[in-house]
């Protein structure tokens, strides 16, 4: 499956994009696309400790507009939001 | 009576004459007008804006979520509530958030007002990443999403 992961606040560090894309193997869960953001913070930022903390502090929102647990299961190409800690008013 | 909407700064102004009209009501004899703005300084560093990210749907289904919860925590009869939040670039006492809201009385006023802008502090998808004097910018740490 393709998943777009579209970025806010703070992860938006991660790309000079909007978003990132991941491939996952079918019926994957968040807590199995969080792990892949964690690799790819690994190969592409040296282990950038504050952007793994990020990750791991984060939720994520699916392409119906609802915060998803980490059991979530995505069960088809999909766009989800990284929903880092939050500031705002 | 509910009005929301997300502010792209690089297109329209937010603009308080609007919250008026819109919550202008013979019914109500208390307004309050919540405005929030960027000031110069946090954390002892001296900032020279901010500039706010959105996730604009999940901005939109919060405001309406926690007016919702007003209506049934409160029970007020009558209310009108106006939201309007920016997203993008604000200098220094430039407004990013306005809450208005009418109600019989005042103490009903307070009472919406101080509640809405809690709330939206716990659980509006909102990011700001201040601007500094010296040129650097960070995004603020915030706090993990309350969803629902």
């Amino acid at each position: 499956m393709k998943i777009k992961l579209e970025l806010y606040g703070a992860s938006r560090e991660f790309s000079e994009k909007n978003y990132l894309e991941f491939s996952l193997k079918e019926k994957s869960s968040i807590n199995d696309l969080r792990n892949e953001i964690l690799s790819f913070i690994d190969k592409n930022f040296k282990g950038n400790n504050n952007f793994k903390k990020l990750v791991e502090s984060s939720k994520f929102c699916s392409e119906q507009n609802n915060i998803v647990a980490d059991s979530y299961k995505i069960t088809k190409d999909q766009k989800i939001g990284i929903i880092p800690p939050i500031g705002g008013g | 009576m509910l009005h929301v909407k997300i502010i792209d700064v690089s297109k329209e102004k937010i603009d308080l004459v609007k919250a008026q009209k819109f919550i202008a009501s013979s019914k109500c004899g208390a307004s309050i007008y919540f405005v929030g703005t960027v000031r110069d300084q946090n954390d002892n560093k001296k900032v020279t804006g901010i500039t706010y990210d959105s996730h604009d749907a999940l901005v939109i289904k919060s405001f309406e979520e926690i007016y919702k919860e007003t209506e049934t925590k409160f029970k007020f009869n009558n209310i009108a509530v106006f939201i309007e939040h920016i997203k993008g670039y604000a200098a220094l006492g430039d407004t990013s958030i306005i809450i208005a809201v009418a109600c019989k009385h005042r103490t009903q006023a307070y009472d919406l007002s101080r509640f809405i802008i809690e709330e939206i502090k716990k659980r509006t998808p909102i990011w700001k990443k201040e601007h500094y004097e010296n040129k650097d910018s960070e995004w603020l740490k915030g706090n993990p999403i309350k969803s629902g």
